[in-house]
């Protein structure tokens, strides 16, 4: 079972921040705190959402992070040495060449960890397909070998395995390379949060869908519209993770259910990111969400504290009923896509080279 | 007492500054890449008590020919302010200068960055505005093509003051929490709403306001339009100059334009480069100048040269003949003019240039002792030269540990560089004005 957690200072309801009411949780070391409470318990990624691209125009929100998200990935990265970070940038507020290489220093800096949560506008297909493709095509300047850092030869790279993109289309025009190193996992992660809306995008590029619905059953819905999506898009279910978003409500037992019920409760302002609520005790929410993942033919779940001391109760009840289901992959994995079980990218010049040997 | 003590960069570049650093014996090869290389080097700056670290950046491979950027380590690099932060939450007081261009970045996104990385140092960074003067950037970026010198300036103008008002639309303490009525208290946000002639920008920064007041500005412009906004906005201009006297005349022309702006002679501190080669002795330091200089491969001094003056190709020309005379472009006209001034003044071939510019590329080389290096250092800083240094250490790390650990003590022994970090902003070390307060 994967596991995400999504990083949001005083957690991911809007209210949480009137409970808390202290500063310092908008800090690095807050955060930090959290990203690395979420690595012992063995999260496979967490994700830095923000306010998934929606630009503030005249107010603060307390649900966003005071950080702009691909920095604070790689501040956080020299400080967790296993967990993945996917960190979310909007394709209408970088360049691509400017995007591209902040994802392959970022994979530099997380020594392969990194992932990209791909915010597009859903109102422009064909350039946020034609964006995809840039950055994907600047990720591939380089091939895996290309660097030999031969001193007596002077030669740093092999000129042959340098790929200069020329691209040339209707909405960008890039000569490129990039003049970053190869990414250590080939290229990043790419990841999607899906909105119901145009996702034509992440059916044909994603690579870690997360998938986002009030109830469960839209869940179980959504999975499977998802599933046959990215089939129809030439895509193979195996190639794909598709994980779920739960806000839980935490109870150690029924009698303080009650005072829980409140945080389940309706928003009254609109949040960032969307959860399915769950309610019980520890183990009746790993029975709920293995039910869950069967049912929807999921591969885990993004876990969306709605408080911090939800986020606390978690790590500290809910893992533990996964671990001794054997569900927390404790391996030794080194790079995200391990972890995600998704196969390194071959690079197009090494199957062209393959398909006419 | 701003005169007594100088300030001091260390500027860092993968294996070394020198061209052909990485090809050293001594060099580590992957260093560029190497994040933990990086951050080493950032905690022996600090050990120095060096007031910043300084990252310079272009949006491009720096050659058009794969065949001479596959034998320069500089063709890949980290962008720049992804390192600053990996670096910001390693260290506790020295200053992380990230360059970023005005050409290639909207307002919003870039001061949203340096607002992260000041938040994420607690008050330490700083951004060196450049407007991007190559071609191959340019290409990554649009089909138009290179704008030139004065559209490029125009916008830069713009840009600075959306970045500023940016990171002044949230006061202090405009993150309430406690009375738990509101998150924001709407009194101390100044959302911004400007449109001009390049930038339409809406919004608000979601950071607390720097701890410095506002990230330091950094600016090497050393064309007229460039001097102006530097007069204007920066805190610190980084120069090249190779003489005392050219040294000083910029220092003089520099600080004669704050007036226009408001603005006194300790607001705007001038730091030219220096590559310093150490040895114990004379002889030492020679032999591994040396060392370095015959590791410089022909066709890449020649074509950095070439790049440096704005040309396609020199190539064309005898190598031990003289630079030919050429028209000046709108590209980076004054590096080009202390080129060809160099050439001039000391009869040099296009080898002897190339390899000249490919040690120290257009800074100010001195090749000695400790105490040597510190007597030039002292000699441009006590006569009106200099504020301080941006100390371009030719092999990484063992240029910089060279310099921390025997020219330094030299400097603090002389009393004309600090002993201690005066706070922890880079703004308090470096002693300038924090905006809004007196």
């Amino acid at each position: 079972m994967l596991l995400g957690y999504a990083l949001s200072p005083f957690g991911h309801h809007p209210d949480a921040w009137r409970q808390a009411r202290d500063g310092r949780l908008l800090g690095f070391d807050a955060l930090l705190d959290q990203v690395s409470a979420a690595e012992t318990a063995g999260f496979d990624f967490v994700l830095l959402a923000d306010r998934v691209g929606l630009r503030p125009v005249d107010d603060l929100s307390s649900v966003a992070v005071p950080f702009e998200p691909t920095l604070l990935a790689s501040a956080l990265a020299t400080r967790v040495k296993r967990i993945g970070i996917v960190a979310a940038a909007v394709t209408a507020q970088h360049e691509p060449y400017n995007l591209a290489r902040r994802f392959a220093s970022l994979d530099l800096i997380t020594k392969g960890r990194a992932g990209w949560m791909v915010v597009a506008d859903g109102a422009d297909a064909a350039r946020e397909r034609e964006y995809v493709d840039v950055v994907k095509t600047l990720w591939d300047s380089f091939e895996d070998d290309a660097f030999v850092y031969d001193k007596v030869a002077g030669r740093f790279f092999d000129p042959s395995k340098m790929h200069i993109a020329h691209h040339s289309r209707t909405h960008f025009s890039v000569r490129g390379p990039l003049n970053v190193n190869r990414s250590p996992q080939g290229r990043p992660v790419m990841a999607h949060l899906l909105d119901g809306g145009n996702d034509t995008l992440a059916f044909e590029t994603g690579e870690l869908l997360l998938l986002q619905a009030r109830a469960a059953e839209d869940l179980v819905r959504t999975a499977g519209r998802t599933i046959k999506a990215i089939e129809s898009a030439g895509r193979r279910r195996e190639d794909i993770r598709i994980l779920a978003s739960i806000g839980p409500v935490i109870a150690s037992a029924a009698q303080d259910m009650n005072e829980r019920l409140e945080l389940s409760g309706e928003d009254r302002t609109a949040q960032p990111l969307l959860a399915t609520r769950l309610l019980g005790t520890p183990r009746m929410i790993v029975d709920q969400l293995q039910e869950l993942k069967a049912v929807a033919d999921l591969d885990g779940f993004t876990i969306l504290p709605p408080t911090l001391e939800m986020g606390q109760r978690f790590v500290a009840d809910v893992v533990p009923e996964f671990r001794q289901r054997g569900l927390i992959n404790d391996g030794s994995d080194a790079t995200l896509r391990d972890r995600l079980r998704l196969a390194r990218p071959v690079h197009p010049a090494v199957s062209l080279r393959e398909v006419s040997r | 007492m701003s005169r007594s003590r100088m300030k001091l960069g260390a500027f860092l570049m993968a294996g070394g500054h020198h061209i052909a650093a990485w090809r050293h014996p001594d060099a580590y090869a992957q260093a560029g890449s190497d994040i933990d290389h990086f951050i080493a080097l950032a905690q022996i700056a600090e050990r120095g008590k060096f007031d910043m670290i300084f990252i310079e950046d272009a949006a491009a491979i720096r050659e058009r020919d794969p065949e001479l950027a596959s034998q320069a380590a500089r063709s890949t690099a980290f962008e720049p302010l992804s390192l600053l932060a990996a670096i910001a939450v390693n260290t506790s007081h020295v200053g992380l200068v990230a360059t970023a261009s005005t050409s290639y970045t909207e307002p919003y996104g870039l001061a949203r960055s340096f607002a992260a990385l000041d938040q994420l140092s607690g008050g330490r960074a700083g951004w060196n505005l450049v407007t991007s003067a190559s071609e191959l950037e340019a290409e990554n970026f649009a089909a138009s093509g290179l704008r030139s010198h004065s559209q490029r300036y125009e916008r830069a103008e713009e840009f600075a003051d959306a970045a500023l008002a940016l990171w002044d639309g949230v006061e202090d303490g405009a993150y309430l929490l406690s009375n738990g009525e509101a998150f924001a208290d709407r009194s101390r946000l100044h959302p911004v709403h400007r449109h001009g002639k390049h930038f339409s920008v809406d919004g608000i920064l979601e950071s607390p306001r720097s701890p410095q007041g506002r990230p330091i500005m950094v600016q090497a412009g050393a064309s007229d339009v460039g001097k102006d906004l530097a007069a204007r906005t920066a805190d610190v201009v980084f120069t090249a100059s190779q003489t005392k006297a050219e040294a000083q005349a910029y220092y003089a022309d520099v600080r004669a334009r704050l007036g226009k702006y408001g603005r006194g002679h300790g607001d705007l501190k001038v730091m030219p480069g220096i590559s310093p080669i150490i040895g114990a002795t004379e002889e030492e330091a020679k032999a591994k100048y040396r060392a370095l200089q015959d590791l410089i491969p022909d066709a890449v001094g020649v074509a950095l040269l070439a790049s440096y003056l704005s040309i396609e190709d020199l190539s064309a020309y005898p190598l031990d003949g003289p630079l030919p005379e050429m028209p000046p472009t709108n590209l980076i006209q004054s590096r080009q003019q202390l080129i060809i001034d160099l050439g001039k003044r000391e009869g040099l071939s296009i080898r002897e240039l190339a390899r000249h510019f490919a040690g120290a590329r257009g800074h100010w080389q001195v090749v000695g002792t400790p105490i040597q290096i510190a007597d030039a250092m002292e000699e441009r800083f006590a006569d009106g030269a200099a504020d301080g240094f941006n100390v371009m250490a030719p092999l990484f790390p063992s240029g910089l540990e060279d310099f921390v650990t025997l020219v330094v003590p030299e400097l603090q022994r002389r009393g004309i560089f600090r002993e201690e970090y005066e706070g922890t902003t880079l703004r308090t070390n470096l002693g300038v004005a924090q905006p809004g307060k007196s």
